[in-house]
């Protein structure tokens, strides 16, 4: 099959990969757009663009009708759906193959299946993999809360609730009690319903100091099933993924055999096709079970990437037309040394992890040996209220995990948002706790560390640097009163920039024209 | 002149004065010049001891100095609010003005005994409202459910005290700054 042209049905970071990964490989690509979107990165990259509706995702992001005429109208033979929005929607991949167009993922039939939570244990059980212990079948909203209760109390407390078309936790509660869990049922299914439609729940139990591993797949339309290298992630906040890194610094190559095999033959048993990540918890016994398995690219899917030398989202593209998988399987099995990911998220970890949209003032990404930045803001680049607060995925690597962990502190010295509040701050605080360093960590650490804090802040500054800040700001100020602006209580848009009278390089030479502007200022005062 | 700002480690007092083209800054008895270029929206500053003469980078003495270097942006906010960029993190400074001093300690004492409002800080849609008028909340409890960016955000109570007013109802959409529960 021949793809010339795709259509990325997405927007921000993701949308800005494929795009990239469409110009490697020679391919034309359309970009989409809300409203506010109009002059987004992925648009400019784009070869062409075409306007979706409103801000709302439910009127533009969401819109599958439009989404499929914005193809057919560009005449794209292939659509790529990204991850969030309709990535893991089956009706979307079902629309996409009726209207003639390749849909770059997994078929229609596969995605349902997988997107049942419930479903998908199953699927695990009949292959023969593990799963955490928990209720086998959805509860609906005509289940009633006493009838849950008396499942949690079979499972054991504590149980976690679910949202059976789940995803990215949303819909997720940890539960310790019997007397905790309506409310918890409510919420989650409050949450469910609003985020996927489908306010159905399901029960697990709730592990002990669990650790979350995951296994990317690559699975061609000829059979062949191919398991890369696993991906630790279980730094989380809220069952929301914050840092993954690879390869786990606790999986013994033994171990890796039985997870990937594991992945590998759940994929298989559904007639899986493209690529996919199977989700597993590691108990402190080393054992391992069946969490799910998502349908579609991950965000932190780099980090693979990085240490196996495979680009995964040309490879989704090269199965979707039709090639054999012709990496060698043991090159995903071997890393290459040793990557983490932080998402940089448009979050003020100062005050909850609130969302912090808004325009970005100033935007410097770093570089250099082992430093990837996938992003697409900029300075300028307002960061909309409407969609996923994410702005970059930082990711370094290392020749061990010690190195890559290095590189990852200095990437963060050089990074520097302006404007709004990223959880940049949180980063550098995480990045040299003990626990980080020796991998002491499970996937309710952060949750645990973070009650512990009981809310204070992560920008506790070195003393030396409070006191360079300090300097700073005393010499801006002084600067500003002697060109004339000593208007403390301007307003905020007016930053302290360059070309100031006294502290531009080229004015120097006239130091003095300071006492003559001083003395038009004192006439007009 | 003298310089009071304020940081999260507490209050310090800059003596700063311009000694040929560099800054001469005495902090803690200390005493330190800056030498400072503007490059893009950025400041440059090159820190060390004073030489004793102005520093003039032609001089031979300019070629052995070692200095501290930092890269820093300034950006103003309103009131004397700086936030200094500095090695990939934002510090917050607030430089004091005499003047200002003793208006902002009466308000600061106000602020901790008066009437306290929670404000949406972000537009979002009402999911849940936790109290009711009159009720009496510990601190940090919950007051309010806002979901906004595809996240429910639980806002709770800066202090304990009584809730006076609820404005809003489940539901609702609600605008940025916008207040939703008043507490004293």
């Amino acid at each position: 099959m021949i793809l010339r042209k795709i259509l990325i049905a997405n927007r921000g970071e993701i949308a800005v990969r494929v795009i990239r990964a469409c110009r490697d490989m020679g391919l034309a690509s359309v970009a989409v757009f809300s409203e506010c979107d109009r002059a987004a990165r992925h648009v400019r990259m784009a070869d062409e663009a075409v306007a979706i509706g409103p801000n709302p995702p439910a009127d533009s992001y969401l819109r599958i009708d439009r989404l499929i005429d914005a193809a057919r109208a560009s005449g794209a033979d292939a659509v790529h759906p990204g991850y969030g929005f309709l990535s893991e929607h089956e009706d979307f991949a079902g629309a996409c193959h009726d209207a003639g167009l390749t849909f770059i993922g997994p078929t229609a039939d596969a995605i349902a299946l997988m997107g049942s939570k419930t479903a998908a244990r199953r699927a695990a059980i009949a292959a023969g993999v593990p799963v955490v212990p928990g209720t086998e079948e959805p509860l609906g909203a005509e289940v009633s809360d006493a009838a849950i209760v008396d499942r949690a109390r079979d499972i054991g407390f504590p149980v976690m609730v679910k949202a059976v078309a789940g995803g990215g936790g949303k819909g997720m509660r940890v539960v310790a009690s019997a007397g905790n869990l309506p409310s918890a049922i409510r919420a989650a299914r409050s949450e469910a319903g609003a985020a996927f439609g489908d306010s159905s729940i399901y029960l697990e139990r709730c592990l002990e100091h669990p650790r979350h591993i995951e296994v990317q797949l690559l699975a061609d339309h000829h059979g062949q099933v191919l398991a890369c290298v696993e991906r630790e992630c279980s730094i989380q906040r809220r069952h929301q993924k914050v840092i993954e890194e690879t390869p786990s610094p606790v999986v013994s190559s033994e171990l890796r055999a039985r997870l990937t095999t594991a992945a590998a033959a759940v994929a298989a048993s559904v007639g899986y096709v493209n690529a996919g990540t199977v989700e597993f918890l590691l108990d402190e016994q080393g054992r391992f079970y069946f969490l799910e398995m998502n349908t579609r690219i991950q965000v932190e899917h780099p980090v693979t990437e990085v240490v196996t030398g495979v680009d995964l989202v040309q490879w989704q593209i090269r199965i979707a037309r039709g090639e054999r998988l012709t990496v060698p399987a043991e090159q995903l099995l071997t890393p290459r040394g040793h990557a983490i990911e932080c998402r940089v998220y448009a979050e003020d970890p100062d005050a909850g992890f609130l969302p912090s949209p808004g325009l970005i003032t100033s935007l410097r990404t770093p570089s250099g040996p082992g430093i990837r930045d996938d992003g697409w803001a900029e300075t300028g680049t307002e960061v909309p209220v409407f969609y996923d607060p994410l702005i970059s995925k930082l990711i370094a690597w290392g020749a061990d995990r010690r190195q890559a962990i290095a590189r990852m502190r200095r990437a963060l010295m050089e990074y520097e948002v302006r404007g709004i509040r990223t959880s940049l701050p949180f980063f550098h605080w995480m990045l040299r706790q003990p626990a980080f360093e020796s991998a002491e960590f499970h996937t309710e650490f952060l949750d645990e560390l973070l009650q512990r804090r009981g809310g204070r802040g992560f920008s506790d500054i070195d003393p030396s640097l409070e006191e360079v800040a300090a300097i700073a700001a005393c010499i801006a100020d002084m600067d500003e009163q002697r060109s004339g602006r000593s208007d403390r209580t301007g307003s905020a848009s007016s930053a302290t920039t360059g070309g100031r009278v006294l502290l531009d390089r080229s004015d120097r030479a006239a130091a003095a024209t300071w006492k003559q502007r001083a003395r038009v200022e004192g006439l007009r005062g | 002149m003298t310089c009071d700002l304020e940081t999260r480690g507490g209050q310090q007092s800059i003596d700063i004065r311009r000694r040929g083209s560099e800054w001469e800054l005495t902090l803690d008895g200390r005493i330190l010049s800056v030498d400072v270029t503007a490059i893009a929206g950025r400041l440059s500053l090159l820190m060390g001891q004073p030489q004793g003469g102005p520093y003039d980078p032609k001089v031979e003495a300019a070629f052995r100095r070692p200095l501290r270097s930092y890269e820093v942006a300034v950006e103003r906010r309103s009131n004397g609010e700086r936030i200094v960029y500095v090695n990939g993190l934002a510090v917050p400074v607030s430089i004091v003005d005499p003047r200002e001093q003793l208006t902002r300690r009466r308000t600061a004492v106000a602020a901790e005994a008066g009437p306290r409002s929670i404000v949406s800080p972000m537009p979002g849609r009402i999911v849940k409202v936790l109290v009711r008028e009159g009720e009496t909340v510990a601190a940090l409890q919950g007051l309010v459910v806002v979901e906004a960016m595809k996240m429910e955000n639980e806002l709770r109570a800066p202090r304990a005290g009584q809730v006076t007013s609820v404005k809003v109802v489940e539901g609702m959409s609600v605008e940025s700054g916008v207040v939703l529960i008043v507490m004293e």
